[in-house]
């Protein structure tokens, strides 16, 4: 009897090593999260029956905080990992590995309805730091700006502060959405709203992207890197990947992953 | 060949290299340009561009100066200061007649010396920046609260929890105080805003402002440079012939230009701060000025008006004025009682309980001057100030010194050899000071020469050595003679020489001062 219960034990024990080992658990960026990882995702599956996968898109942060306190196999991030979190990194004897998986460019979005044609960068740079707080000041119909930002845990937040705004801080006043999609919907019901989200998001009902200094967010202005606001985005993992992850990430960056990166708004690779 | 992979390897070689050689270890964002390039020229891909940024930033983090983390706002940040080791000679002698307090111990009689040596050190630690969108702050910690002073005497602590009350080498008296704390804004040309205690933002001499004082309160700048092109020079002049037969075009002479620097300097400081303005009950009162009056519950407050110019001519000649006049309005609760500054008919012990710091009838212009030019390369500069105070009359009054209004000039002149700036190089500089006693804010003036008193007049010399461009040694020596004999010398007797008035004074400092 004892022997039957030991080895039903280590059968378990086996499936349940066997069930983990099929597990991919994925943790980061809103702007790759919120629809693309999770459309890879059901590829992968597709390919590789029994995989499971565990995805919580709260921000680039809190994926790299993944990779460093080692509860995720691959951190999702719209931005570079911070000096600051690459010393962490080391610190606990990991390695920050940045894998390029898509481009993007942060679209700046107005409500439809806004007249507005185009801004300069150095409008941009007004309207997100506040020192411009009216549309007729960058040649709008008038009205206040309300501004509309990512939390600060979103690496969308920061990318844009150094890609658009010098690094200043933004407006006082300007509201802080969970997502990309909380933004475009704001924007959508706000005549004077303005805010940015990653290119995947500019088709979002009642908005509209902006030329800044002439140059649409495409994907080919983006390839190019022409686009003022590209930037890649990155699977982080600790080193090279292994295992599940490195199939994962290896599917992202091959032509069925970067088939589905085009499909869902984002730039891919090559 | 040159393959993608050996290349990539060249790059991370490089860059490392350049990591490890910096001075100052540049960021991985700084070799972003050249990734960026490389990436555009199609000689490395995108990933492999991220995983060199990546293996930069690895490094960065891991070196002393990645480990520091500072303020998005920041935009330049400076760490300075300096330590100085000084061994200090001040010596005074009490007038030589009558009337004296009885001889004996600690009682200062006719021509009596109070004479103390003592060995200090100072240590000034400073951090300034700037900030994003023209701004700038800057703080500073200075050894002593003595707003004229950042020395510390060894030996000289009192400390209750040491043997005898103070020692040896007690903490009691080592303190860290807030010397400056300053923020501004310099946003529209030409002009700086500033807020705070902040380094003295006049163009003075220490016969009015002791340079150890950081005043308090706001000061607005303005300065302005013309120049004016006044012809010669200009062309090139005709080339001439090397050996190997080359044409070699000697440079051109330089144009004969006229530099003007107008400036203008406002500045209000809060002198004294009624605590409280709007007291419960019935307000205090003093009869320190004759019948009994009210304590005044309004601050105090030192207004200043400068404005000046400095013309550079070629060949570093130049000469600078910078007229400026000062008032102050209000009274505060420490500073209202009539200045009287002691009296040579008084026993010593009673002059000094005379005050010796009201700022009653002060509205005084200040003229300081400076022209400077090279004599064999040898930089050399004449300086002098000359102040009126224009209410001295009613400041003599009020001191119970009515007929003495006259005594209200103070004035300056030297001269200035050498400069300091590479090892080896020296300076010395000589003058003559005057005071008079109802001249000058007592508060104020210098307190090693003449021991912060007025109505003294002598001469002082300095000569100092650098050691390096950061170290130098300066000696310097002062002596002082009581002026006015009708007068006392008013004002703190800063260097606890305790005399009033003083009829003979002597200073002498040698220090080792460490500039970082």
């Amino acid at each position: 009897m004892k022997l039957k219960h030991l080895a039903i034990l280590i059968a378990l024990a086996f499936g349940i090593t066997e069930a983990r080992a099929d597990r991919l658990v994925i943790k980061g960026s809103d702007t790759l999260g919120a629809k693309l990882v999770p459309q890879l995702a059901e590829q992968f599956k597709a390919q590789h029956p029994g995989t499971t996968f565990d995805i919580a898109a709260e921000g680039s942060t809190t994926g790299i905080a993944a990779i460093i306190d080692g509860t995720a196999q691959i951190g999702m991030s719209s931005r570079r990992a911070k000096s600051s979190e690459v010393g962490a990194a080391a610190a606990k004897g990991k390695a920050m590995k940045p894998t390029i998986v898509a481009f993007d460019g942060i679209a700046v979005i107005v409500n439809s309805a806004n007249p507005i044609k185009g801004l300069t960068k150095k409008q941009v740079e007004q309207i997100f730091t506040g020192d411009v707080t009216d549309w007729s000041a960058v040649g709008g119909s008038g009205g206040k700006i309300s501004v509309y930002t990512r939390n600060t845990s979103s690496g969308t937040y920061s990318d844009f502060k150094e890609l658009a705004m010098k690094k200043r801080d933004y407006a006082s006043g300007s509201q802080k959405m969970a997502g990309n999609e909380q933004i475009a919907a704001e924007v959508g019901k706000n005549p004077n709203g303005v805010g940015y989200v990653g290119m995947a998001y500019t088709k979002a009902g009642g908005v509209k992207a902006l030329p800044v200094d002439g140059a649409v967010p495409s994907a080919k202005s983006v390839q190019a890197h022409s686009y003022p606001y590209w930037r890649p985005t990155f699977y982080y993992t600790n080193g090279e990947p292994s295992g599940l992850a490195k199939e994962f990430v290896d599917f992202t960056v091959g032509p069925g992953g970067q088939k589905i990166v085009a499909q869902v708004g984002f730039v891919p690779i090559k | 060949m040159l393959t993608k992979k050996t290349l990539m390897r060249a790059v991370v070689a490089s860059l490392a290299a350049t990591f490890s050689l910096a001075a100052q270890p540049l960021r991985a964002q700084d070799a972003g340009a050249l990734l960026d390039l490389l990436v555009k020229k199609k000689l490395i891909t995108d990933q492999e561009a991220e995983e060199v940024r990546g293996e930069l930033v690895k490094e960065s983090a891991q070196t002393s100066a990645g480990k520091w983390k500072l303020s998005t706002p920041l935009t330049e940040l400076e760490l300075y200061g300096d330590v100085r080791l000084r061994y200090n000679y001040v010596g005074g002698e009490t007038k030589d007649r009558g009337p004296v307090a009885a001889p004996g111990a600690g009682v200062a009689g006719t021509n009596d010396w109070i004479e103390r040596s003592r060995e200090r050190y100072r240590l000034r630690l400073g951090l300034r920046g700037t900030l994003m969108d023209d701004w700038f702050f800057g703080i500073r910690l200075e050894t002593n609260q003595n707003p004229r002073s950042t020395n510390v005497t060894f030996g000289a602590d009192s400390s209750s929890s040491s043997p005898g009350g103070g020692g040896p080498f007690a903490k009691g008296d080592d303190g860290i105080n807030v010397g400056q704390a300053y923020a501004g804004y310099k946003g529209f040309p030409d002009f700086t805003f500033t807020g705070g205690k902040m380094p003295n933002p006049l163009i003075t001499t220490r016969m009015v402002w002791d340079p150890d004082i950081n005043p308090e309160g706001l000061a607005e700048q303005w300065k302005h440079t013309f120049t004016f092109n006044l012809g010669g020079g200009g062309g090139e002049a005709a080339p001439t012939y090397s050996k190997e037969g080359k044409a070699v075009v000697a440079p051109a002479a330089e144009p004969f230009k006229l530099k003007l620097d107008l400036f203008a300097n406002f500045a209000q400081f809060v002198y004294d701060d009624s605590n409280p303005e709007n007291p419960l009950g019935a307000r205090a009162t003093t009869s320190a000025n004759g019948p009994s009056q009210l304590v005044p519950n309004t601050d105090a407050f030192l207004l200043a008006w400068q404005v000046g110019g400095r013309l550079t001519f070629p060949n570093n000649v130049y000469f600078q004025v910078a007229p400026v006049l000062y008032n102050y309005t209000g009274n505060g609760d420490t500073f209202n009682v009539h200045f009287q500054g002691g009296s040579p008919y008084l026993t010593n012990s009673a002059s000094l309980a005379q005050n010796q710091t009201g700022i009653n009838s002060l509205l005084v212009l200040e003229v300081p001057m400076e022209v400077g030019w090279k004599l064999w390369d040898l930089p050399m500069r004449i300086f002098s100030d000359f102040a009126v105070n224009f209410e001295a009359d009613d400041r003599a009054d009020a001191a119970g010194q009515a007929g003495h209004g006259s005594q209200r000039y103070a004035y300056l002149a030297g001269l200035s050899v050498g400069q300091l700036k590479e090892k080896g190089d020296w300076q010395v500089d000589i003058w003559y000071q005057h005071a008079d006693q109802f001249s000058l804010d007592p508060n104020l003036i210098d307190d090693d020469i003449f021991n912060a008193q007025l109505n003294m007049h002598g001469v002082a010399a300095r000569a100092t050595y650098n050691l390096s461009a950061a170290v130098n040694v300066a000696l310097t020596y002062a002596h002082g003679w009581w002026y006015n004999h009708n007068l006392g010398t008013g004002g703190v007797a800063a260097q606890a020489t305790g005399i009033n008035p003083t009829a003979e004074y002597n200073w002498f400092t040698a220090d080792l001062n460490v500039k970082f």
